[in-house]
């Protein structure tokens, strides 16, 4: 796994699956299949992912594409990185 | 004429007419019906005792509203759940409703088998996918996939009822206590369905956005009058992502959205709705609160050719009891416009006297569409259902022309999102917290939300805590969405003079 994964789950776990087992999610489970976050959640990962990877996400990327999961996020901000560079 | 025979003559007169579209599925009316004769007969089989309750806890718009139908086919009472649940809510609402049934989806088969050996009154579930045993303990449980999949066996036979038997149990959060379970007859839901058919002139060409849960009164009455009319709800009740929804609104070309305060804030700031077009949308509904002239501006320019209506209502009128037309907006903003069709708005003082014209009186509402009282709770129906009407709660005044305007809430209620959330609950649940020694929850203004929860705490003397303690302890007992968004910690809590916490000092100014 890698560190942007592990940072992520880090931040899931601890805000919206309080004390919950590790294998409670994978990296690639739906967020809104499992029902973890509703659209509170949401803005505040946005925030939070805005505020520790130092990029801007536009409207039009508020979707699951780039949000659902672990692995989705990742590799979202892993692209936002590589355009940044 | 009963609710359920909306279903059955949408039925008759449209079979193949799309009812739901949800996740990439359609599903005509022809099947809907026939889904809700299967669910029908899966509970008349147990032969129930006229009264008897339902539970509904689905996110699956098929299961749900197949479930409702089928409920009220049967001759039982609906009682949609919250899907934003928890253990503990979710038994507070079985027991306290005493259901004897519940249809489930896969998702909370979870939550079921933690409380089931708790569960009073429960006899049977029926749930999606068999994803459960046949039998555990006292319970028999039916795979709702294999029901709502094959067609009825012939022809239900439902019991007598008449349109003053109770249809359906709403909860809804009370600022003293728990939950509250809005008791509505087949009257009361046919009268505000009614009306509302009548002003927004839904008819079967319509397509409904519908983004709210159908669990709360205003999705209750998108599904009801949709139905009603044969027009098509386009289902989704993830308002997580905006963009989906508006992608699916193009993709469908609905011709309505229905709306709180929230949904059309998240809309306008928070979408890149600016890159769409909605060339066959008519009109927009906003319950919740008044909309301010800004923002109707702003939604005139990203909707143009879409009438706004103003609505508002409570639970305890089946949903809805004033609207204000789309012509009104202009010249009356800031408020909620008059009653609907059939109903009577009085502003009465403490003694149920008329106010003078531009005086504040509390909005006291007569009409079909009034709750029959709470379910088991007869004093707290006594204090809102009396001799003059439906006391609301809410305090208005009324212009010369007759238009009302909302001033303030009576009650300490928190509206945040779609919910209503009742302060006294979340505090019950900081009290049980052995670092907390007094609590108070208020709303705090916000721009997206409406309101966010502050739970105000003074800790036990010599304790130290950090307040993301605080809120873990709250999120394992609370649905999500009753979970304080801020801790503050204070040296004491404001107070009268007979010790009652002063809440409106806690309120920070807007």
């Amino acid at each position: 796994m890698s560190e942007l994964q592990n940072t992520i789950r880090s931040f899931i776990f601890e805000n919206f699956l309080f004390d919950a087992e590790d294998d409670a999610l994978e990296n690639d489970t739906s967020f809104l299949e499992k029902g973890i976050i509703d659209s509170t959640g949401v803005l505040e990962l946005v925030e939070w992912i805005e505020e520790t990877f130092e990029i801007t996400i536009e409207d039009d990327e508020l979707i699951p594409e780039n949000l659902d999961s672990i692995d989705l996020i990742a590799e979202f901000v892993g692209r936002k990185q590589h355009e940044l560079a | 004429m009963l609710l359920q025979d909306y279903l059955i003559n949408s039925s008759q007169r449209h079979p193949h007419k799309d009812a739901l579209f949800f996740g990439g599925r359609s599903v005509d009316y022809h099947t809907l019906a026939g889904a809700a004769h299967s669910i029908a007969q899966w509970i008349l089989q147990f032969k129930p005792t006229a009264g008897f309750r339902v539970g509904i806890l689905t996110d699956d718009p098929l299961e749900y509203s197949a479930g409702y139908f089928g409920i009220l086919m049967a001759g039982g009472v609906v009682v949609g759940l919250n899907t934003q649940t928890s253990d503990r809510s979710l038994l507070y609402t079985l027991d306290d409703s005493g259901a004897n049934f519940l249809i489930a989806g896969k998702k909370f088969l979870p939550y079921i088998k933690r409380i089931a050996p708790s569960l009073q009154a429960v006899k049977a579930v029926a749930v999606t996918d068999g994803a459960a045993p046949a039998r555990q303990g006292k319970i028999l449980w039916e795979n709702l996939t294999t029901l709502l999949g094959e067609p009825p066996s012939g022809e239900t036979i439902p019991p007598y009822r008449s349109c003053c038997d109770l249809a359906q149990i709403i909860y809804t959060s009370g600022t003293t206590g728990k939950p509250k379970g809005v008791m509505l007859r087949h009257a009361n839901l046919i009268a505000n369905t009614e009306s509302i058919l009548q002003y927004l002139h839904i008819t079967a060409s319509d397509r409904i956005m519908a983004v709210l849960p159908f669990f709360y009164s205003y999705g209750n009455s998108i599904l009801l009058t949709h139905v009603a009319a044969g027009a098509s709800l386009v289902v989704n009740q993830n308002f997580i992502y905006p963009n989906v929804i508006l992608d699916q609104m193009v993709e469908y070309e609905v011709t309505g959205f229905s709306g709180v305060p929230s949904t059309f804030a998240i809309l306008l700031n928070r979408s890149a709705i600016d890159n769409y077009s909605f060339p066959k949308l008519r009109y927009l509904t906003q319950a919740g609160a008044a909309m301010s002239p800004a923002l109707a501006r702003r939604l005139g320019k990203v909707f143009p050719g879409a009438e706004i209506f103003i609505m508002y209502g409570q639970t305890e009128a089946s949903a809805r009891l004033a609207y204000l037309s789309p012509g009104d907006l202009g010249t009356k903003p800031g408020s909620i416009g008059k009653a609907i069709p059939g109903v009577e708005l009085l502003l009465l003082d403490k003694e149920g006297k008329k106010v003078a014209p531009g005086e504040i009186g509390e909005i006291v509402a007569r009409g079909d569409n009034i709750m029959s009282g709470y379910w088991n709770r007869e004093e707290e129906t006594r204090k809102v259902l009396r001799p003059e009407g439906l006391w609301t709660g809410d305090l208005a005044r009324k212009d010369e022309d007759g238009y009302l305007y909302i001033v303030s809430r009576k009650s300490d209620i928190i509206k945040s999102g779609s919910h209503r959330i009742g302060p006294k609950e979340i505090e019950d649940v900081l009290m049980e917290h052995p670092a907390i020694h007094e609590a108070a929850v208020v709303g705090d203004a916000d721009e997206l939300l409406g309101e966010t929860i502050r739970g105000c705490i003074v800790l036990q003397d010599g304790v130290e805590i950090n307040t993301r303690e605080i809120i873990k302890h709250c999120r394992k007992r609370l649905p999500a969405y009753k979970v304080p968004h801020r801790i503050e910690i204070m040296d004491n809590l404001p107070k009268t003079a007979t010790g009652k916490i002063r809440k409106a000092d806690l309120r920070l100014p807007n």
